[in-house]
């Protein structure tokens, strides 16, 4: 037998590996059902956002089919883990609209993965709701079928520098980030904001690996440049060290950070370090008074208990999926796709269970254009400011 | 029964012996060519990221299973493929079928760069050595935002080649399959040539094989230069595919992988790095509805093989047609 | 000049913390040869074990900062720590290198690589993905002064508790019957059978000893990185790297090497750049293998042909 022979068969056996599910209509779309898909991290270091957003988003799914589903059809989810990689992301993108046929993909954590997955999912007409990144749909035209509703880097840097520099007193400011297209995006934020607020300079960065255990050289180098103020741009592990480093060196600095630490598991991760820190919320955050929110998390918690360990991220998967579904509502019995994309151009200013004043039109389908300010303080973020807008980018 | 008797050399040298085997071969090759026709075109993408990574595998056993030096940085090779070619095709210009070989050329004088501290160093310590290029070449291009458009990552231009009503991913398969095929018998001529003895020579040893003659610094820097060439042309292929690419994904993550390719699918044999490539592509694919299982799963079934059969797949079949072959003994 | 000491003093306690990973890898290389890439990996899983036992005895204090746990329940649950680290690394020996004895150095490299990947698994299979607090009996935020330079208890006491266990494990190995066995099987095995030292037993105990710094590398880190599944990826390799620095068949070079690293990358990081910190620390290392090429403790052996 011939070692090419060995070759060939191996191949043929990829092939034979599972057919492609068949649907009726529309792709994920039949009388009894609607298959909705994702990508997301779920195992490697982002499993934390993979496991939270996608727990979330399966919770609530299960939770609107035991209420009767959405005109019938039940909801059926199918999460593929990519493990925060390119390749695997537009990989598990292709086998979700061809082998398990989704009707929608939602979300996708990262964005690599989504610049890399972009034309494909466009290409394919697959209805993507909410990848969690903005800046890289500014330009592209290929937006017929794309929705977010997730804030935009840029603009939350913007806006929390200049409320800093007006009302903080805030003169000299450094960053801390991470080192990735997530901290570079808020980066450009702050430098943003910096421009249209007077008398303000950037005096220092310290950035810092995604792997990294140790940031005390970063702590050093920011209370030496002399700055009355630092931005976070982290997430809640690397945040949580960099207080407490800037605690042990005694320097306490007004502190601003972006949304994502406005997740409760920071006062557990940085303790006491973690008291009158400004932040940003995009949904109204958990155990403030906001009922519906508060009901909704424990909804969650009675479907996935695991959920509990990161109510943020469930609620933020929430947020994914909601205007969705309240398409589907809208669209009526008899669904298509164009139907839906119409459904959702329709909403204005909708609330949900958790996501606020969600606003899509024909020309705009960057869905959230407002955020409010919040200050930690006795273990939990309390409210400082309205809402503010900013603009939307497409 | 033994069948296949040899009695001159060159049918020992031959690759492909006998009427059934040109049949085989014959076959296997008109399945590869229609294939994308037939299957659908998420398949048709994971053979295009099979043939890259076999075309690693294929470089990088040479260089480990062949001459015997362990490199866990070649993911690194990957990269400087990947974005030479890139860059070439974006900022330049240039068209694909230079961009590409290119890209294999400036991968193969890194090569040969790694290839010169390799001369001292053996063991663990020339692990270390390639861990670290792997580790560098990472870094520079994360912050040299310059050269590699940092974490935004570096857009590829499409490539047109071929006739018309082929989908893009058609065209790109046939020049990857195409391209696996071409390497795969360079690299099973290389072995069968005065190269390929010399490098088995410095594997089994290295000190005997310099008192024989076989010149150590050439050899050694050849299997690096070579194996790198193998690694770029892969870059650019990947680079192809993805039509977008940034640093994360050529980390040591991806260096264990392609190495647990060719230990798994059997060191020092070409079609064991192929087997390898197609197994550690797929497998983790078909997994990824298992979500959180995924790691425990895979992490097992690696130690599960090593455990049942050390000399990986291949030598695990070639006990089987053993077996046949000797049988009812 | 505060500046440069505190880089120093930073340096110093990651590298005693690398100087701790170092200790096992070189163990291990030195009786099996096998590079055990599940060494980080087996720290982790420590770490939770103990994190599990201590939150048992005591429930987690609310936005805690200052010591967070007392003495009286921190020590049991670190001995329940070491104890697993000791177990597991006695049951892989058991269990999956002795099957795979016939494997080329690069399957065995292969075997352990499938372990930490199971091993990883595992661990946010059952402890979750999620960042969370291991409680410390020092406070991370009562500091020391000298000068300007800063140091916290916390630090000061992980450092003082690497270097008990690196002279522990001095005197265990130069001092003991049992290191002088397990020094004699590193060397010949067929000797030290033929001289009835029982292998089998002895390579049990290095495995279990490796096992057992594995775990106290995981405690001593996971208060000051936070605990994460993945906390020890960089650890472990900064450690692999100290421990080829310092020669893989020497242990005062493992902790020579694991100080080299700290240092060197705490100054790089502060006064050059952060970003190519981990770029420059492997550099080094290639340069002086490319001078030393069996590292800077190690011994040199003359092959035969």
């Amino acid at each position: 037998m011939s070692r090419v022979r060995l070759l060939g068969t191996a191949l043929l056996l990829v092939g034979l590996l599972l057919p492609v599910s068949l649907t009726a209509q529309e792709r994920g779309i039949s009388p009894t059902e609607i298959v909705i898909g994702s990508t997301l991290p779920l195992s490697g270091p982002a499993a934390y956002w993979g496991t939270g957003v996608g727990g979330g988003i399966d919770a609530f799914l299960r939770s609107v089919n035991d209420a009767g589903g959405v005109h019938g059809r039940k909801f059926r989810v199918v999460l593929r883990d990519d493990s925060y990689l390119p390749p695997r992301a537009v990989l598990n993108a292709r086998e979700l609209v061809e082998r398990d046929g989704v009707f929608a993909i939602v979300g996708m954590i990262g964005t690599a993965n989504a610049f890399a997955a972009r034309d494909y999912i466009a290409e394919s007409k697959t209805l993507w709701i909410s990848p969690t990144t903005n800046d890289i749909f500014a330009g592209w035209r290929n937006r017929k079928y794309l929705f977010v509703t997730y804030p935009s880097y840029l603009n939350e840097g913007r806006i929390l520098t200049q409320y800093a520099a007006d009302k903080l007193g805030t003169k000299k400011i450094a960053v801390f980030y991470q080192n990735d297209e997530y901290g570079l995006g808020l980066l450009r934020g702050v430098k943003y904001g910096l421009s249209a607020a007077k008398g303000v300079k950037l005096v220092g960065q310290a950035s810092y690996e995604v792997t990294d255990a140790d940031v005390s050289a970063q702590a050093v180098k920011l209370r030496g440049s002399g700055a009355d103020t630092v931005f976070i741009a982290a997430t809640p592990g690397q945040g949580a060290l960099i207080v407490r480093e800037m605690a042990k060196l005694g320097w306490r600095p007004t502190l601003l950070a972006t949304f994502t630490l406005g997740d409760p598991i920071m006062f557990v991760l940085a303790g006491e370090a973690w008291n009158d820190v400004y932040s940003t919320a995009y949904f109204p955050l958990p155990g403030l008074g906001d009922s519906k929110v508060d009901q909704m998390l424990a909804t969650l918690i009675r479907y996935n208990a695991g959920l509990a360990r990161s109510p943020y991220n469930a609620l933020a998967g929430v947020t994914f999926i909601e205007p969705l579904v309240e398409a589907l509502r809208r669209a009526g019995p008899d669904v298509t796709k164009d139907k839906i994309v119409t459904a959702l151009e329709s909403l204005r200013n909708w609330n949900g269970e958790v996501s606020r004043a969600v606003t899509f039109g024909p020309d705009r389908h960057q869905g959230l254009n407002r955020i409010h300010i919040v200050k930690s303080s006795g273990g939990k973020y309390v409210k400082i400011t309205d809402w503010i807008t900013y603009p939307t980018q497409y | 029964m033994q069948r296949d008797l040899r009695e001159r050399y060159e049918q020992d040298l031959a690759l492909v012996r006998g009427a059934a085997a040109w049949l085989a071969l014959a076959a296997a090759l008109i399945g590869l060519a229609v294939f994308p026709w037939y299957a659908p075109s998420y398949l048709v993408f994971t053979a295009i990221l099979v043939s890259v990574n076999a075309i690693v595998a294929l470089g990088l056993n040479l260089l480990t299973g062949y001459t015997g030096q362990i490199s866990l940085g070649h993911a690194g090779f990957v990269a400087i493929g990947a974005y030479t070619s890139g860059l070439l095709m974006s900022k330049l210009g240039v068209t694909w079928w230079l961009a590409w070989p290119a890209a294999g050329i400036v991968a193969a004088a890194f090569g040969f760069l790694v290839g010169l501290p390799a001369l001292r160093l053996t063991g663990p310590y020339l692990v270390i050595a390639t861990l670290g290029f792997g580790i560098a070449v990472h870094q520079v291009l994360t912050n040299w935002e310059a050269l590699s458009g940092g974490r935004m990552g570096l857009p590829v231009p499409q490539v047109t080649f071929g006739p018309a009503g082929l989908t893009a991913e058609q065209r790109l398969y046939y020049l990857a399959v195409g391209g696996a095929v071409l390497l795969t018998w360079v690299a099973f001529n290389l072995t069968r040539s005065h190269v390929g003895r010399a490098f088995v020579a410095i594997r089994d040893s290295d000190i005997a094989a310099e008192v024989v003659g076989v010149n150590l610094t050439r050899y050694k820097t050849l299997a690096f230069a070579v194996s790198a060439f193998y690694a770029g042309i892969a870059g650019a292929l990947f680079g192809q595919a993805l039509r977008h690419i940034e640093p994360q994904s050529f980390t040591l993550v991806e260096s264990i992988f392609y190495f647990a390719m060719i230990v798994i699918g059997g060191l020092a044999s070409i079609p064991g790095a192929l087997i390898g490539a197609v197994v550690l592509t797929v497998l983790p694919q078909q997994l990824t509805l298992l979500r959180e299982w995924v790691p425990l799963i895979f992490g097992s079934a690696i130690i599960l093989m090593m455990v049942v059969e050390p000399k990986g797949l291949y030598g695990r079949w070639l006990r089987v047609k053993l077996y046949f072959r000797t049988w009812p003994l | 000049m505060v500046d440069l000491v505190q880089y120093l003093v930073g340096g110093l306690t990651a590298g005693t913390l690398y100087g701790l990973v170092a200790l096992g890898i070189v163990l291990l290389y030195r009786s099996s040869r096998v590079l055990n890439f599940a060494h980080g990996d087996l720290a982790t899983l420590a770490a939770f074990v103990g994190f599990t036992v201590l939150l048992r005895r005591q429930p987690p204090t609310p936005f805690p900062i200052g010591p967070q746990t007392g003495w009286w329940s921190f020590l049991p649950a670190m001995a329940g720590a070491l104890l697993a680290g000791a177990l597991a690394g006695a049951a892989f020996y058991f269990l999956i290198i002795r099957p795979v004895k016939e494997a080329t150095l690069l399957g065995r490299i292969v075997v352990t690589l499938g372990l930490a990947l199971a091993i990883n698994g595992l661990v946010v299979l059952v402890w979750g993905a999620d960042t969370k607090v291991f409680p410390f009996p020092l406070s991370d935020v009562r500091v020391y002064r000298l000068g300007g330079v800063v140091i916290s208890q916390l630090s000061l006491g992980l450092t003082t508790a690497g270097l008990l266990l690196v002279a522990l494990l001095y005197l265990l190995v130069q001092r003991t019957r049992v290191g002088l066995a397990m020094r004699a099987v590193a060397q010949d095995l067929t000797a030290a059978q033929a001289l009835g030292i029982p292998s089998r037993r002895i390579f049990a105990l290095t495995w279990g000893l490796a096992g057992m710094l594995a775990a106290a590398a995981g405690i001593l880190a996971a208060p000051v990185t936070l605990l994460t599944p993945f906390m020890m990826l960089d650890p472990f390799l900064k450690g692999f790297a100290a421990a080829v620095l310092g020669g893989m068949d020497s242990l005062p070079g493992a902790v020579l090497g694991g100080w080299l690293l700290g240092l060197a990358e705490s100054l790089f990081a502060g006064y050059i750049s952060f970003k190519f910190k981990t770029t420059l620390a492997f550099l080094i290392i290639i340069l002086t293998l490319m001078l030393r090429p069996e590292g800077l403790l190690g011994r040199e052996y003359r092959r035969r042909v």
